[in-house]
């Protein structure tokens, strides 16, 4: 390994041959250790640039950072490291990359630019992981549509009901693609007959959400609401909202569990 | 999976940086070390805060920040 035997001619240093093909990651841990060099944890041989001595960094940068550069590319964070490990490994591809085609010339570039992340949320929950960092950036981002477009991109809304409006759009006459634009935008941002079950919010908060929105719908004739939640904490507390309408003679609502009670989809239909 | 076997920590991010001639300011952004008042931007023309660096990508070395979206046109260029 290249990169061991530069490391060995910089520090002279006594590390085990083992170490070869291991990691080596650059730390500035001064209150913890003396050593420039260490294997701190194990497979993990760590390089303490704070001690290392001016000539020491110099030959640092030109016998082993300089070398992984040009070989790799990069040079990155640990955790950007991971974080990148992560995005690449749920990078839109198959369906979601014909889902990017199709949405390429008919959304705002905003818009656009966010669904994109969004299919890489949404791929990397399917596996487990952990998503929250990488939705906080899109939030972050696009604060005003952010968080919802990644929750009606993880609920399918883009692979079926802004295509259909599309289509259903595109028949009228004088189509204009601005007026789709306009009404995606305004539906991500007001979620006129959606809502999304969060933790974040309280029972009464969301039970209110619902209520508000029916009211709505029902004076501007639309039929339905959707109400969906992911983890059993949500499952329960779209139960609760749904038992609230049993007495309803009104509405009709049609729910949806998965066998291990941890999605919830539920269409609330005016009689 | 391992991207490279060589990163860095956090606490390292300072010595990397002056390493390429590159040092924060007093508002913690990334500055270059012989200029202190100028602010190193990333390839869209944005400044670089010492918290949302995610390090340096080849191409005149091209300082990156550590987002969703910058990482995603990282990893894009990986993948091919």
């Amino acid at each position: 390994m290249k990169l061991l035997d530069n490391l060995k001619k910089i520090f002279d240093a006594k590390f085990s041959d083992v170490l070869n093909g291991t990691r080596i990651s650059l730390f500035d841990f001064s209150r913890n250790t003396t050593n420039v060099v260490e294997e701190k944890n194990r497979g993990i041989l760590s390089i303490d640039v704070s001690k290392a001595s001016s000539k020491e960094k110099q030959l640092i940068k030109e016998l082993f950072l300089d070398v992984n550069f040009q070989e790799k590319g990069f040079l990155l964070t640990d955790k950007s490291s991971e974080k990148t490990i992560q995005i690449k490994e749920n990078l839109p591809k198959g369906d979601d990359k014909k889902l990017l085609q199709f949405y390429k010339d008919k959304l705002s570039p905003e818009i656009y630019d966010a669904l994109d992340a969004s299919l890489v949320i949404r791929n990397s929950f399917k596996k487990g992981d952990d998503i929250l960092e990488l939705k906080l950036d899109v939030i972050r981002k696009y604060p005003t549509f952010g968080n919802n477009l990644c929750n009606l991109s993880s609920q399918g809304y883009f692979e079926d009901h802004f295509k259909q409006m599309y289509d259903e759009m595109f028949e009228e006459d004088g189509f204009d693609i601005r007026l789709y634009q306009e009404k995606v935008e305004w539906i991500i941002k007001s979620l006129p007959y959606t809502v999304f079950i969060t933790k974040y919010k309280k029972l009464d908060e969301l039970s209110g959400e619902v209520k508000f929105k029916l009211e709505k719908l029902r004076l501007y004739g639309m039929n339905k609401l959707l109400l969906h939640g992911l983890g059993k904490e949500n499952v329960d507390t779209g139960l609760k909202i749904i038992a609230e309408y049993k007495d309803d003679k009104t509405i009709d609502i049609e729910k949806d569990i998965n066998s291990s009670k941890t999605i919830i989809n539920a269409t609330f239909k005016f009689v | 999976m391992e991207l490279s076997n060589v990163s860095f920590s956090d606490d390292a991010k300072e010595d990397i940086l002056v390493l390429y001639g590159k040092t924060i300011d007093s508002e913690g952004f990334i500055v270059e070390l012989e200029n202190n008042n100028q602010r190193v931007l990333t390839k869209n023309g944005e400044e670089i805060h010492i918290d949302e660096w995610a390090g340096i990508v080849k191409g005149s070395e091209e300082f990156i920040k550590s987002d969703t979206f910058s990482l995603m046109q990282l990893a894009r260029k990986l993948v091919k």
